[in-house]
């Protein structure tokens, strides 16, 4: 296997864990969601290019455009959050438990 | 909201799941989510407040993050096959990150932790969309892969669900709380139908679907979202306690009622294939979620809870509020237990 596929996927596990196990920020979560994408992003270019499989090379472009409007979307939640808070730490976001 | 935007919105809803449950390339099925995911936060956020804002944003992170495990699951399949179908077998290690994405997106324990808080914070009419719609297009991908998922992760994440939905049931008085919590148990009932007979998952999902329907319509019909409103049911439509203790025992599995048909024939499958501890420990842990329904009509249709009110009945007025089918959603949803022959053309 070559070693671009475990580098990728070193960097897609570094953002999920990123993700998760953010302290304080909610746009530090926003980021590592577009990191997970950036690096499914190249696996999938590559992987394209390799195989000579002409008529996907449009699929990591797609992929990336439904990537950046979820980013919007997660960007616009993030507005209301602050806008309510002032920052946007997730601590604030307690109002729902038991 | 403005009906012209409501509309397209809600559409844009149905036909995401439509891509999903219909395509053949995996990037459709992708692309089905995120549409899915991207018009259902307005549907979520239908009234302004913190908690609806709170409930969308712990949504969508745990959507986006499933979504991007999809992505990652559709990406190990194209490296180690060359092809987008989803009519071929998955790459074992494909399979199980894409079990693990759609059980992200289904609330399956033990990611199960934005259910409860998700459905408490938004309005119960996007509960019931959360709840019933919104697990049609997992479940359609569950279905599809259900050859090649790994067995040891389904059985984990079906053990895992029924005991929290049973035990983080219990000491709820929210009713959209508890309406999570049972939906948390339904999917592990479901997921462990998958391993065997995915039919009967499908059969539990359609059962499932009805009786949250039914349950929510009277909730939206009383407008109640506590335990303490909706012991005051007696007081305004007393017809109506009736067929919440119906509807709410039928949840729970008790036969003859509706609910039990699913139950019972997940039970046969599960035990025509000599599995005999995990039924039973399903049958247990479904007590506690029965446990937790006959409280709810105890003190709803068994006993009159004392009210504020002076009256025996408050005023019938003209009612304003539309239940949207609710005789035949009830009937649905206690009185289809002697149609299980046909069953047998499933086979």
């Amino acid at each position: 296997m070559a070693l671009i596929y475990m580098n990728m996927t070193l960097a897609f596990t570094v953002s999920l864990l990123g993700l998760l196990m953010y302290r304080s920020h909610l746009m530090s979560s926003l980021l590592c969601l577009e990191g997970m994408m950036l690096s499914l992003f190249v696996t999938m270019a590559i992987t394209i290019l390799n195989s000579h499989l002409i008529l996907a090379s449009m699929i990591p472009i797609i992929m990336l455009v439904f990537a950046a409007c979820e980013a919007a979307l997660g960007l616009s939640l993030l507005v209301m959050v602050s806008n309510t808070y002032g920052v946007d730490h997730v601590q604030n976001l307690n109002l729902l438990q038991c | 909201m403005n009906p012209f935007a409501l509309i397209i919105i809600m559409l844009t809803v149905v036909l995401g799941t439509l891509i999903v449950m219909t395509s053949s390339h995996w990037l459709m099925v992708w692309i089905g989510f995120e549409m899915n995911m991207l018009a259902i936060i307005p549907i979520l956020m239908k009234k302004y407040n913190p908690r609806s804002m709170e409930a969308c944003t712990k949504y969508f992170l745990t959507q986006a993050t499933a979504s991007m495990l999809l992505m990652l699951a559709i990406t190990i399949n194209l490296v180690h096959s060359g092809q987008w179908s989803t009519m071929k077998p998955l790459d074992p290690t494909a399979s199980i990150v894409m079990t693990l994405a759609m059980a992200m997106k289904l609330g399956l324990a033990p990611f199960h932790f934005w259910v409860p808080e998700v459905a408490q914070g938004i309005q119960l009419s996007s509960g019931l969309i959360l709840l019933t719609w919104q697990k049609l297009a997992p479940m359609s991908i569950l279905y599809q892969i259900s050859p090649t998922i790994n067995p040891t992760l389904i059985l984990t994440l079906s053990i895992l669900s029924v005991a929290v939905g049973g035990w983080g049931g219990l000491n709820q008085t929210q009713l959209r709380k508890i309406m999570a919590y049972s939906s948390i148990a339904h999917m592990g009932w479901m997921t462990a139908a998958m391993m065997f007979s995915p039919m009967m998952a499908l059969l539990n999902l359609t059962v499932y679907i009805v009786l949250t329907t039914t349950t929510l319509v009277m909730f939206m019909m009383n407008s109640t979202t506590t335990t303490l409103s909706l012991s005051h049911t007696w007081n305004k439509t007393p017809l109506l306690t009736t067929a919440i203790l119906a509807t709410l025992l039928s949840l729970g599995g008790l036969p003859p009622l509706s609910g039990f048909l699913p139950k019972w024939m997940i039970i046969q499958e599960l035990t025509k294939n000599d599995n005999i501890i995990l039924p039973t420990f399903m049958v247990i842990m479904a007590l506690l979620n029965l446990f937790f329904y006959m409280r709810l009509t105890y003190s709803t249709s068994l006993t009159t809870f004392p009210s504020t009110n002076n009256m025996k009945l408050k005023w019938q007025l003209n009612p304003i509020k539309t239940t949207t089918y609710l005789p035949p959603l009830i009937i649905l949803s206690t009185l289809i237990l002697p149609l299980s022959p046909m069953l047998i053309l499933l086979e």
